[in-house]
């Protein structure tokens, strides 16, 4: 038997950088266009995680107040040195509503976005690796929750929770929006684990004997979780276009709770016909920039991770000059 | 190569849409220029629920109602209430047993004429169906209704009514053609061929959601209407009907507008705003047997400190005003009673001195509830003023919370211990901003029994003429001192019309009722 | 052998479609029965005393225990009674054929311009990756796509119903046209062609813009994504290569074997991105006051009207389920490999 040189085994910290280095190198790869976009997009994204981290140092007011050394902000004032974004109908500061907004979006948005995956991946996981009736069951609930049209099962949702003892608020927002997207990780997990459960070298691991729960964790787990990132960041633009949508129905967050742009958007509509524009063109713009930012970021890494879109791009091939000697092995 | 080919597509697509949009402009869209002239388009937020009378208890469907069908007594013109289809009804002492006399000639919009047949009838139907809208119950205390003859009907009560003439004038009292209307069963909305009425209109089409269409009643007995006909367009967002009302799609608009809305309006070209004192009410509920409010001087203390002009200005643009009773000013017998006694404005020092007296935490916290969608987005800005006013004098601590109206209604006195409701006279008279509120086992279960008011009501239901108003301003002073609840502004009638709409300012008054019939369109 | 398992394949999906509307009749039943509340409290509490308000509950039933209501509704169902809306009286059937069809006419003209908008864009941007025709084509899905309905509506409104004055802003058609159009199908356009009535075709048409090219756009923003992924992925294919190796013009290989390629799974997508529409449709709905069951519906969950809302939902899930069913079907007469 031919000795092949045994490379060193390289100690356990360094496997796992080595590991991530390898997971991430298609990011590292891209190039043009995919580039661009994911650093623009991650920078809109950051730009609004600073403003919602830092809201109460960048934000001039707080969200609920209405007036400074007791004197009243004016109602709907135009944007001015004193309120860059004008006031709202409350005395509100529109640009102290935004920042704040920021807060509220991503506050929700994460919560959902961890909880549906908490939910939908594991039980994917599992339902896709044993099978059997259960599998076809979840199936079935599963599909019956993807054909409903999303809006309206996180309405029905939010409206039951909101009447609950849970109250209106932050948590009812997440669990609504959650409910919505809980069976899309669900599919794509389950299909997955159900493609891979067949590939030879889970056959190979469950013929040597591995229990089951080895060979989810070191074989389908990785394999399987590299869908999610791509998922969960085009499910987190959706998830803020879906509590906007709420909030503009008024099932989301009540003013005095929180700053939600689609309920200031739902309040601005009738100021908007009064030739007041401020009040709702700025949480609108808000929106729609963070959900670009956030979209970028997905398509960016869908054209990065996505084996079919994937360029690899490669070094420059040199030939080798005619007539050098060609080495034998 | 591909590319240019694609540049041309991309410059001949741009080329069509510039066409399209030329065409578009040179037939800009602009009123509703096309159809007939005299009639009257009016747009409305809002849902009918039921248009057959014995079913009807709600607002949007009592404007539907009252072009089409009529009742003994009624407001033709102006508050005073007069005889409509009868020519007058006359009682026994112990005011048990109503006589009423029949106008002759009368006919249904189909021809039928009209007799005691019809209104006994129509009284027999409304008891029998027991509607789930609840309108029976205006009925409670008719035991029976004969007749006596062809235009006699005689009404016997179980109990002393003095109101019994504004019973007949809402739509629980309406006639309807015993032809058409079945006796057991309510009439569907769309069903326009059996819903016979002796009204200036007759209901010609409705589309749920959309639209009622009614046209003239050629056989009315009374005054013609000033115009050829009524549309009443139905809207889910009062700015869209805004933007119909700026563009002339529609001719008027009545319910409702947000007061940013009216204030815009009140300055556009082409648009007249009309309003005149009106009676919906709005106030804070106590539930006087829950900590903290069953304290009376924490009662008082917020009475003396509710911000009724900050409201009234800033919240509603001054399209309401600042409420001292119940009963809302304009009615026979309202007082000015919470006025006399904590002052047209807030007072910190008084109710600093009634904390004191309380003998409770400062700041005490208390929950103020209030429900978002059923009385407009508006509503929770009411609320979030009264938290900053009561927050700002260091008395009070407020929490506010809020429930969907379909839970709220169900809750209300069970479950809040102060909450805000708002209130629609089934008739306008003070009694139904009295006897509803300060009975006990009121309908908002607020705990109220008071035996002092209790009797008042009873005197108050057994007199007519000045010892009736005499005992109407008794109660409104004893609630004012014992305080079940804090009313805040009564509301403007508001209508927005187009300049070329007349005779709206006739039909604004303390019924609030919508007249069509004196509407005109030049 | 193809035609017995596209057959079985078939029945076994038409099978799977009873469960699933009965799964979600039940779900709907829980959920809505769980919150407090109902109906009739929605109509009456406020100024009806409460006595009075028990005694209607108990009259239609609301006091009956869970699984007797449960046992009602589903007789109701299969008797083919979908009962009557509560908070205004309207049967739950014709409120499905009424403003179904004001939401299907609205749906299906915002499919053509999503269609149109998201397979042009999509198709340019996937074939000319990277250049600025894609980068330009991408931007613009994205933008589309992350307006929100009622943002986007709300500035068509203004632009171009209130400043420039060009098109209406709301309702199906001008209300004398609404009063005075005699309702076959009540889809409001082919109402209009049936009566030969061409001025109301033409003020049913003005209406239809806004509405549709608002829903449709944002429609737009999912299309092009994903007929452009599409496209990049049929240009891959070996047959692709095997054409260009023949020497087949670029153009015609692009176009004739790519384009036409590519362009089947955009019959799946469209299926099942049908949810997607409707969802949008109750936002559209409300921005521009269509007469639609999104619009309804909003409605009828507020009032706690248990018979509306199970109705609406009911017909809703069987449509998309139908759909989605249909798209399968399409899909796997072309690809036997589909086939379960």
């Amino acid at each position: 038997m031919a000795a092949t040189a045994s490379r060193p085994v390289p100690p356990r910290g360094r496997a796992r950088l080595i590991a991530v280095g390898r997971a991430t190198k298609p990011i590292r790869e891209a190039r043009g266009t995919a580039r661009g976009m994911l650093w623009a997009g991650a920078a809109l994204t950051l730009f609004f995680v600073v403003l919602a981290a830092f809201a109460s140092f960048i934000s001039p007011y707080g969200f609920n107040e209405y007036k400074s050394n007791g004197v009243r902000f004016a109602q709907l004032a135009h944007p001015s040195s004193a309120h860059w974004m004008g006031t709202t109908v409350l005395s509100n500061d529109v640009m102290a509503r935004v920042v704040y907004g920021a807060q509220t979006e991503l506050k929700v948005v994460a919560l959902a976005l961890v909880m549906s995956i908490a939910i939908g991946v594991p039980l994917g996981l599992l339902s896709g690796f044993f099978g059997g009736p259960l599998d076809r069951a979840l199936v079935l609930i599963n599909d019956v929750l993807l054909a409903f049209p999303y809006l309206l099962l996180a309405i029905v949702v939010a409206f039951l929770l909101s009447n609950s003892s849970i109250g209106a608020g932050i948590l009812t927002a997440a669990i609504a929006i959650t409910a919505a997207y809980v069976p899309v990780y669900f599919r794509v997990v389950r299909n997955h684990v159900v493609s891979l459960r067949e590939e030879a070298y889970v056959d190979a691991a469950r013929a040597l004997g591995a229990k089951p729960w080895t060979i989810i964790r070191k074989y389908v787990f990785f394999n399987v979780v590299q869908n999610v990132p791509p998922i969960a960041t085009l499910n987190a633009a959706d998830a803020v276009l879906l509590l906007a949508a709420l909030g503009f129905l008024g099932y989301g967050i009540q003013p005095t709770q929180g700053a939600e742009w689609g309920y200031d958007i739902s309040r601005a509509v009738s100021d908007a016909s009064s030739g007041i524009w401020w009040t709702g063109l700025f949480p609108g713009l808000a929106i729609v920039l963070l959900v670009t930012g956030l979209s970028l970021v997905g398509e960016s890494l869908n054209e990065t991770l996505n084996p079919v879109l994937r360029r690899r791009h490669f070094g420059r091939i040199e030939f080798p000059e005619l007539g050098e000697e060609r080495s034998d092995d | 190569m591909a590319k240019r080919r694609v540049r041309w597509l991309l410059t001949g697509s741009a080329v069509a849409a510039i066409a399209v949009a030329a065409a578009l402009a040179a037939t800009a869209y602009g009123g509703s220029k096309a159809g007939n002239n005299k009639v009257i388009i009016d747009g409305t937020t809002g849902t009918v629920v039921n248009i057959d009378p014995a079913n009807e208890y709600d607002y949007d469907s009592f404007t539907v109602d009252l072009p089409i069908f009529q009742g003994l007594y009624g407001f033709p013109t102006g508050a005073k209430l007069k005889p409509v289809l009868a020519t007058g009804c006359s009682h026994t002492k112990n005011l048990k047993t109503w006589t009423c006399h029949l106008r002759h000639n009368v006919k249904f919009s189909n021809g039928d004429p009209m007799t005691s047949a019809d209104v006994k009838y129509s009284f027999d139907r409304v008891q029998k169906i027991k509607g789930d809208q609840g309108i029976f119950t205006l009925l409670t205390y008719l035991q029976s209704t004969t007749t006596s003859g062809q235009y006699t009907v005689v009404f016997h009560l179980n109990h002393p009514d003095s109101i019994w003439p504004y019973i007949l004038s809402t739509n629980a009292g309406y006639v309807v053609d015993k032809n058409t209307f079945p006796a057991n069963s309510i009439l569907a909305n769309t069903d326009t061929s059996h819903m016979i009425g002796t009204g200036p209109y007759k209901l010609t089409k409705f589309t749920a959601g959309q639209q009622a269409v009614l046209t003239p009643n050629t056989n009315y007995w009374g005054a013609k209407p000033k115009n050829g006909g009524i549309i009443i367009d139905y809207y889910s967002k009062s700015s869209t009907m805004k933007l119909d009302l700026q563009q002339g799609n529609i001719d008027m608009a009545f319910q409702t507008f947000t007061p940013t809305e009216i204030s815009s309006m009140k300055k556009t070209k082409g648009l007249k705003v009309h309003s005149a004192p009106g009676v919906n009410i709005r106030y804070l509920v106590f539930n006087v047997k829950r900590p903290p409010f069953n304290n009376l001087h924490v009662r008082k203390a917020i009475a003396y400190l509710m911000p009724r002009q900050t409201i009234a200005k800033r919240v509603w643009h001054g399209t309401v005003k600042p409420l001292y009773s119940m009963v809302p000013a304009g009615l026979p017998g309202a007082s000015q009673a919470y006025k006399t006694m904590y002052g047209a404005k807030p007072n910190l020092a008084k109710a600093k001195a009634e904390m004191k007296k309380a003998h409770v935490k400062k700041p005490l916290p208390i929950t103020l509830w209030y429900t978002p969608t059923h009385y407009g987005d508006v509503s929770a800005d009411e609320y979030i003023e009264m938290q900053r006013a009561l927050n700002a004098s260091k008395l009070f601590k407020v929490t506010l919370k809020s429930a969907e109206w379909a839970q709220y209604s169900g809750a209300l006195g069970k479950v809040y211990g102060a909450f805000q409701l708002g209130w629609f006279p089934d008739y306008p008279d003070a009694d139904d901003y009295t006897v509803s509120f300060y009975q006990p086992q009121s309908f908002y279960n607020n705990g109220y029994a008071n035996s002092k008011m209790t009797k008042l009501i009873a005197k108050e239901r057994a007199t007519t003429g000045k010892a009736r108003i005499a005992n109407l301003k008794k109660m409104q002073t004893l609630a004012a001192k014992t305080l079940p609840t804090i009313p805040y502004w009564q509301g403007d009638m508001i209508a927005v019309g187009r300049s070329n709409v007349s005779g709206i300012p006739s039909t604004l008054d303390a019924t609030y009722y919508m007249r069509f019939w004196l509407l005109t369109k030049s | 052998m193809t035609g017995t398992s596209l057959r079985t394949y078939l029945l076994t999906r038409l099978a799977l479609v009873v469960p699933m509307v009965f799964i979600l009749l039940t779900l709907v039943f829980l959920l809505m029965r769980v919150a407090p509340g109902n109906p009739i409290q929605a109509a009456l509490g406020g100024h009806v005393p409460p006595a009075q308000v028990k005694i209607i509950e108990h009259r239609l039933g609301f006091d009956k225990p869970l699984y007797t209501q449960y046992g009602d509704y589903l007789w109701g169902i299969v008797r083919g009674n979908f009962g009557t809306s509560i908070s205004d009286n309207r049967p739950i059937t014709q409120i499905i054929t009424q403003n179904g069809a004001a939401t299907l006419e609205l749906t299906f003209f915002a499919m053509i311009v999503a269609i149109v908008v998201g397979v042009s864009v999509g198709l340019l941007a996937g074939r000319f990756r990277d250049t600025g025709l894609d980068v330009f084509g991408r931007m613009f899905g994205i933008l589309i796509y992350a307006m929100p309905v009622f943002f986007l509506g709300l500035m068509a409104q203004l632009v171009f119903g209130v400043w420039l004055g060009w098109l209406p802003i709301s309702d199906q058609a001008s209300p004398i046209n609404q009063a005075l159009l005699p309702a076959h199908t009540n889809i409001m356009f082919i109402d209009a062609i049936w009566a030969r009535n061409w001025a109301a075709l033409w003020d049913v048409t003005k209406h239809l813009i806004l509405p549709a090219l608002t829903l449709g756009l944002v429609t737009a923003g999912v299309f092009i994504r994903l007929v452009r992924i599409n496209v990049i992925r049929t240009l891959r294919d070996d047959y692709i290569e095997a054409a260009r190796a023949r020497g087949i013009d670029e153009r015609k290989v692009v176009y004739t074997h790519a384009f036409k390629n590519a362009l089947v799974p955009v019959i799946t997508i469209v299926g099942l991105n049908f949810a997607v529409l409707l969802g949008g449709a109750v936002l559209t709905e409300e921005t521009f006051n269509w007469p639609g069951i999104g619009h309804e519906l909003v409605l009828y969950v507020q009032n706690r009207d248990y018979a509306a809302v199970q109705g609406i939902i009911i017909v809703f899930a069987l449509v998309v389920v139908f759909v989605s069913m249909l798209v399968d079907f399409l899909n796997a007469y072309v690809d036997p490999r589909i086939r379960y």
